[in-house]
């Protein structure tokens, strides 16, 4: 029987939480990291100089602090020294960023991909493509420890298979297996639901910061969701946990979802529905379509108001279930959802109060998102850094640093 | 969130000349909280908040600030206790440029000339606080801002001065989507950063977005002070149009309820 961690352990566990420190809160003093870790000062003394030598952190004086005394140095993360590559694959774009310790994007690459031909090594192609030119032109003594990457399907953990992406076509698609050997870097690709990555984004570095509940909703051709319960990713038993976007309102009178099921909320309150209560032209999709209703209806457009209206109303249906099960703190609207919701704040809201228990309801906060397009990268780059957060120095062994 | 108010007004009348513009009017604002006051044209939100501002003096009726009865005579007594108000349009000066705008008749002198870099220091740290990332540089002219930059560099200009509370009028009125997007981001970014905002507006979109409180006037009385989380479009409508709804709103209303 084990008698408890042994030391080096709880020394590699102290060194992952206070790197995670400084990469989530930025520039922190040493008495503010001893204070929030509940070590004393030699201890952190003693953790960071072991990662300021591995070239993870630099210590530095603060501005000024406006405060008599020695100041005491700031540990900031090492941006420049390593960092990790963020993948989305959007339903049309394909985006790719170069994001160094701290969240900082370094380098990215974006390019617009038409519906339809979504052959997944081709796209691991494009993307490899991407990785390759930012890899040569970052900076020498640099180097590369995690990758992650975003797909609007469901994902299974922890092999990140993707067992369907309906927008796209993919069914059972080995997408990290096949984006890991096209990249060549020696580092597994981590795949996850882009809601998800969304979600962990917003909570870590967005509007949900300070946040240990929330529930986030992206809006894209359909609606992701990400669920945060006690600060961890619910992922549920195979992965596909948190699939708001399929939560059914409206079983009898719904339109059919492209999951086969009837009135999911997707289908009720996603661009498409929007766009077609609205009567838009068809062939006209995306943030931009979206945003036109928005403004229409801003201007006095009697369609676009009431498909707002309509689409806020199964929102807040959506919502207030969704308020009554988790009791979120906080409910945050991304993608082309902030719109909508700035749109519908007032239907959405209404339906919540009449709906959802007072009590759960009581304190929830409804936000948009703050990364706007960025939240997905961000998320899949926090999700290539876990990595590094566990075990600093052993995954920099791993990957030659 | 539900500490003790900062500003409390108790009975609050006015009358210009033989026209009572407020009656037995109370208000209530947190710190940490965005506080809509919405109400008809006409409804007094206007003088309410030139009550407030300390421009109209009150005829009757208590005012508290911080649990603490105080007399404001003037708009200088306002901002000194930390009350700031954004009017719609704004009052900046379009031949100045962000910084000089936000420093107007409160510059800082370092002897007798100006201490411009201390003035851009706390003009660029106060639109950093508030994750202001829209403005290019902070010694461009106002005239060459969009709308959306304009009610940014108004409302910065009103939290540069360590204020307590901040009220805004119709912020949004004449903004694009995008941009009211970007101010009502920063209107609850405020209140999250623990100031207590006064929002008046009449996009109930709006007020549903950001609000935690909804204050309603009809008719120079206050028909209501509600949480966000307790009322519903329709009740608030209700509330502006007739002054009651259900159980909520006044007893009475001036005839006007048939």
């Amino acid at each position: 029987m084990k008698a408890g961690p042994s030391q080096e352990e709880i020394r590699r566990h102290n060194l992952g939480t206070l790197l995670r420190h400084v990469h989530i809160g930025g520039s922190t003093s040493r008495a503010v990291l001893a204070d929030r870790m509940g070590l004393n000062r030699s201890t952190i003394l003693g953790l960071v100089s072991e990662l300021a030598s591995a070239g993870l952190v630099r210590e530095e004086l603060p501005g000024d602090t406006g405060r008599a005394g020695r100041p005491s140095l700031v540990v900031r993360p090492e941006s420049d020294r390593v960092y990790v590559l963020a993948f989305d694959v959007g339903v049309d774009r394909l985006a790719a960023a170069r994001i160094g310790l701290g969240g900082v994007f370094l380098d990215r690459r974006e390019t617009p991909w038409p519906h339809g031909g979504f052959d997944a090594g081709e796209v691991a192609g494009v993307l490899a493509g991407f990785a390759r030119q930012m890899v040569d032109t970052a900076p020498e003594s640099t180097f590369c420890v995690g990758v992650g990457a975003a797909v609007r399907g469901l994902v299974r953990r922890p092999d990140g298979l993707v067992r369907s992406a309906a927008h796209i076509g993919w069914e059972d698609e080995e997408f990290g297996e096949l984006l890991t050997r096209r990249l060549g870097l020696g580092l597994t690709v981590a795949v996850e639901n882009e809601a998800n990555l969304g979600a962990l984004a917003e909570h870590l570095r967005g509007a949900g910061t300070g946040c240990q509940d929330l529930v986030y909703l992206h809006g894209d051709i359909g609606i992701g969701g990400g669920v945060i319960v006690d600060g961890q990713l619910l992922g549920g038993d195979g992965g596909y946990g948190g699939e708001i976007g399929h939560m059914v309102v409206n079983p009898r009178g719904g339109r059919t979802c492209g999951c086969g099921a009837r009135g999911c909320l997707e289908s009720e309150a996603g661009e498409r529905a929007l766009l077609e209560a609205a009567r838009r032209d068809p062939s006209a999709t995306g943030r931009e379509a979206v945003r036109a209703v928005v403004e229409a209806a801003d201007r006095g457009d009697i369609s676009a108001r009431a498909a707002l209206h309509d689409v806020g109303d199964w929102l807040g249906i959506g919502v207030a279930t969704l308020v009554n099960v988790f009791n979120p703190r906080a409910v945050i609207f991304g993608g082309t959802l902030r719109e909508v919701f700035l749109g519908s704040a007032a239907q959405i809201r209404s339906r919540i109060n009449s709906q959802a228990l007072a009590a759960s309801r009581e304190h929830l906060r409804l936000r948009v998102g703050e990364l706007g397009d960025d939240a997905v990268l961000v998320g899949a780059a926090e999700l290539a850094f876990s990595d590094v957060l566990v075990g600093p120095l052993e995954a920099l062994a791993r990957t030659g640093g | 969130m539900t500490a003790t108010p900062i500003l409390q007004l108790r009975g609050i009348d006015k009358s210009f000349g033989p026209v009572q513009v407020l009656h037995d009017v109370s208000f209530t604002v947190h710190p940490g909280e965005v506080t809509a006051l919405v109400g008809d044209n006409g409804a007094g939100k206007s003088t309410l908040v030139k009550c407030i501002g300390g421009i109209h003096p009150i005829d009757g009726g208590e005012y508290w600030f911080e649990g603490e009865r105080v007399h404001v005579h003037s708009p200088r007594d306002a901002a000194a206790m930390g009350v700031e108000i954004v009017y719609q349009d704004l009052a900046l000066c379009d031949n100045l440029d962000i910084v000089q705008n936000m420093f107007l008749g409160r510059e800082k002198r370092s002897g007798l000339v100006l201490d411009d870099a201390t003035m851009e220091e706390m003009a660029a740290k106060t639109l950093e606080g508030l994750s202001v990332r829209t403005v290019k540089s902070i010694r461009q002219q106002v005239s060459s801002l969009s709308g959306g930059q304009r009610q940014t560099v108004a409302i910065a200009k009103a939290v540069l001065w360590n204020s307590k509370v901040v009220i805004l009028d119709e912020p949004t009125a004449a903004l694009g989507v995008a941009q009211t997007a970007q101010v009502l981001e920063l209107v609850r970014r405020l209140a999250d950063n623990g100031l207590a905002v006064v929002l008046i507006s009449h996009n109930m979109n709006d007020v549903f977005a950001v609000s935690d409180r909804i204050a309603a006037l009809y008719l120079g009385r206050m028909a209501a002070e509600v949480k966000a989380s307790d009322v519903t479009h329709s009740q608030i409508v209700e509330l502006i149009t007739s002054g009651r709804s259900g159980d909520l709103g006044l007893a009475h209303t001036n005839g006007a309820t048939a």
